[in-house]
């Protein structure tokens, strides 16, 4: 199925396909964990895909962004997948350092993956900082209803439990995918953008003043400095 | 294919350098450096501690001309500013440029006094003296590492002087900071670290006013400015005395090593290296993650790993004709580091971490890869029997060197005999023995070989001289000698017409 998903587009220049608004761009931090096989490289890959080209020059697709424009601000998500062989558990700590999102993924088909990411929970909860991360449980593989071994109503009270989000996904489909894109960004602004140094802008956008983002402006791209 | 091996083996050859290249030239065990002359940082230390004092003073000199470059080139360019935004004023039209040139004069006046001054200041003297001594020990050194710093400084200026005020301001702050700094070299690594991050803090926090919030130029000032501070920071803060980097850098050094037979199937990695394309790029990679190591701003080790990662990239593309994911990434990753051995590598990693600024760490995609990085280092540090789907038995006969799984399919390049081929198949490194002992075997029988035929040779010999000897013999008694006075010799009447013999002549002076 892998091949049925959008392919990264290796050549894209980072510059050419920034978006050039007079808006803040603030730099998301989202990291993807769970078991091998629960779908994280294909999230990633659906949530770089719709209206956007990739920004990555290179011809990987580990590390993605993706730009989600807020009516206030402008998320730039940088999409950190993750090894989630079982023998790398060890290191994935090191991802997460200074993550404002991670998410949890597991695949509904296979119980032994819900059972995992709230291994994984346990490890993020250790590192944890109030109100500088913020967490999401994903139910992937929505589209195999059939086959299902964790049910919807479990996600969901493990998550409650827990003070986690929850949804659950098709990458395959595609369902739910933009959806959790979009209220990822709304909550991450919410919880973290407004707190003193918790998002950070992205060098590469020209920034006006907040004051002025009615004021579409043509020629900002002119007054950049440097290369 | 084999060319492609070529490519490998040549490229490496010129990558991996002799052990004993690399230890310290005092010979204390620990690993040397080209930019410390190969002594390793504490010998460094005690050995050329003069030599940076030096260095420092020299530094100092460097800035003060530059600042004195950089008031100049203010001041003229505020002048020509003057000039232009205020109009003449009738009456002192030649005054206005007169008196200007006139401040400078006393400027410089004041300058050189103070020059003066300085030069004959004790302290000076001392610094003199010291430079003398210096001078002979180790010219080159000194020459050599000022030479990048004056660079990197004249390059600061530059950069500072489009800023104007500000700029100056920056400059400033710097040099007040490296003064500081050098103060506190005994301070623990992670003291400097905090204080080089305070002070970037409070830099960028300060330029945000400056700059009115365009995070953008603040980001840029401020690479500058790691770039400037990190140069000449490095020496004293690369690896210090006070961690245990140095011996950590050993253990990794020395744990890659032992790991020589980790084979890239065990790591589950997608790269075929018998694809050109792939080896090539794998090549690349391990160039970079090695290059790492000489440089010495933060930034710049970072984009060698970025750029040995986009190697790593496309290897995988190329194989598996689809773009890697993590999954695939992070295995490579440890594999070209397993194969590049890079030097010094926890040092690096940690210097990266105290003296980068820590949003580059963190995120952005420098940031991804550099935690990949991490994530390899400590992946290896913890390598064990069920991270390569091996049993316990068989990762400790490889660790011990009693097996080696490389070896099952080099199988059929040794050439063993009968006896042999049962052993190799399950113990290569017997095998590896018994074939050097067949070739030991046979080389000593053809050396009897070749000593009987020596020893017949030198019997051929010494009949060959008897039998001349004999036939000499034979011949004389044949043809006894006998000895007739030529004519010539008889005859011998021209003897009178020959002039006097020549007699010695005394020359006056
Ligand atoms: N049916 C179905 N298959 C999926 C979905 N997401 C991923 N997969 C498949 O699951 C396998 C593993 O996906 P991948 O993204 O590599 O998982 P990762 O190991 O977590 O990165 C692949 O064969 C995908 O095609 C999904 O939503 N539905
Ligand atoms: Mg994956
Ligand atoms: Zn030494």
């Amino acid at each position: 199925m892998g091949e049925s998903l959008p392919r990264v587009h290796g050549g894209a220049q980072q510059h050419s396909d920034t978006l050039r608004r007079p808006v803040h761009t603030l730099r998301v931090k989202m990291v993807l964990l769970g078991s091998s096989g629960v779908g994280k490289s294909s999230l990633a890959l659906r949530f770089s895909k719709d209206e956007f080209r990739s920004t990555s020059p290179t011809v990987g697709c580990a590390y993605l962004t993706q730009v989600v424009h807020l009516s206030n601000a402008t998320l730039r998500f940088e999409i950190w997948d993750t090894a989630g062989q079982e023998k790398y558990h060890s290191v994935t700590p090191l991802y997460y350092r200074g993550a404002h999102v991670a998410l949890l993924v597991y695949d509904i088909t296979q119980r032994e993956t819900f059972v995992r990411a709230q291994v994984w929970l346990k490890e993020l909860e250790k590192q944890y900082i109030p109100g500088s991360t913020v967490i999401w449980l994903v139910g992937n593989k929505g589209d195999l209803a059939h086959d299902r071994q964790v049910p919807l109503e479990e996600g969901e009270s493990l998550a409650s439990n827990k003070g986690l989000y929850f949804i659950e996904t098709s990458a395959l489909s595609g369902e739910q995918v933009n959806e959790l894109l979009q209220s990822v960004a709304h909550r991450v602004f919410e919880c973290i953008g407004a707190q003193q140094g918790g998002l950070t802008e992205w060098q590469e956008t020209p920034t006006v003043d907040l004051r002025h983002k009615d004021s579409f402006n043509l020629f900002a791209s002119c007054c950049k400095v440097g290369p | 294919m084999i060319r492609s091996h070529c490519i490998l083996r040549t490229e490496r050859r010129g990558i991996h350098v002799d052990q004993s290249d690399l230890l310290c030239k005092k010979g204390c065990g620990y690993y040397g450096n080209a930019a410390w002359q190969g002594l390793c940082s504490k010998c460094w230390r005690e050995e050329y501690q003069r030599v940076r004092q030096k260095q420092i003073q020299d530094d100092w000199a460097l800035a003060e001309k530059l600042q004195r470059e950089e008031e100049a080139a203010y001041a003229s360019s505020h002048g020509v500013q003057t000039q232009s935004t205020t109009p003449p004023q009738p009456g002192h039209t030649s005054l206005g440029p007169f008196s200007k040139f006139e401040e400078k004069k006393t400027n410089e006046k004041t300058r050189k006094v103070t020059t003066v001054k300085k030069f004959f200041s004790p302290s000076s003297r001392t610094a003199s003296k010291k430079e003398t001594q210096e001078g002979k020990t180790s010219p080159s050194i000194s020459r050599h590492a000022s030479f990048d710093t004056d660079q990197v400084s004249k390059d600061f200026v530059e950069f500072l002087k489009n800023l104007q005020k500000p700029g100056r301001e920056i400059h400033k702050q710097c040099r007040a900071f490296l003064v500081n700094m050098s103060s506190k070299k005994d301070l623990g690594a992670d003291e400097l670290s905090e204080c080089v991050q305070d002070f970037y803090q409070n830099l960028a926090d300060r330029q945000m006013t400056h700059f009115k919030g365009s995070s953008e130029s603040v980001e840029q000032v401020m690479d500058q400015v790691e770039k400037y501070i990190m140069t000449r920071l490095y020496k004293s803060v690369f690896c210090p005395e006070t961690t245990d980097d140095e011996r950590k850098d050993l253990a990794t050094q020395n744990r890659i090593r032992a790991l020589h037979w980790v084979t890239i199937q065990m790591l589950c990695v997608s790269m075929d290296e018998e694809i050109p394309e792939v080896s090539e790029n794998v090549v690349k990679a391990i160039t970079d993650i090695i290059e790492m190591d000489s440089k010495r701003v933060p930034r710049d080790k970072l984009a060698c790993i970025t750029r040995c990662s986009k190697h790593i990239f496309s290897a995988i593309r190329i194989t598996k004709n689809e773009p890697a994911s993590a999954d695939d990434f992070l295995p490579a990753l440890i594999y070209i580091v397993l194969k590049a051995n890079p030097p010094r590598l926890q040092s690096n990693i940690q210097y990266i971490t105290r003296f980068c600024n820590p949003s580059r760490l963190m995120t952005g995609e420098d940031g991804y890869y550099f935690t990949n990085l991490c994530c390899a280092a400590a992946f290896i540090e913890k390598l064990d029997a069920q991270s390569l789907n091996l049993s316990p038995e068989e990762f400790e006969r490889y660790m011990s060197g009693q097996a080696s799984p490389r070896c099952s399919s080099a199988e059929g390049e040794w050439p063993h005999t009968g006896q042999g081929a049962g052993v190799a198949a399950t113990n290569p490194v017997l095998a590896q023995l018994n074939h050097n002992l067949e070739q030991l075997s046979s080389i000593s029988s053809r050396q009897e070989k070749v000593m009987e035929a020596a020893q017949s040779l030198q019997a051929d010999l010494l009949s060959w001289t008897e039998s001349v000897q004999r036939e000499v013999n034979d011949i004389l008694e044949k043809y006894p000698l006998t000895c007739t006075v030529s004519a010539i010799d008889a005859n011998n009447i021209d003897n009178d017409n020959l002039p006097p013999p020549l007699t010695p002549q005394v020359f006056a002076g």
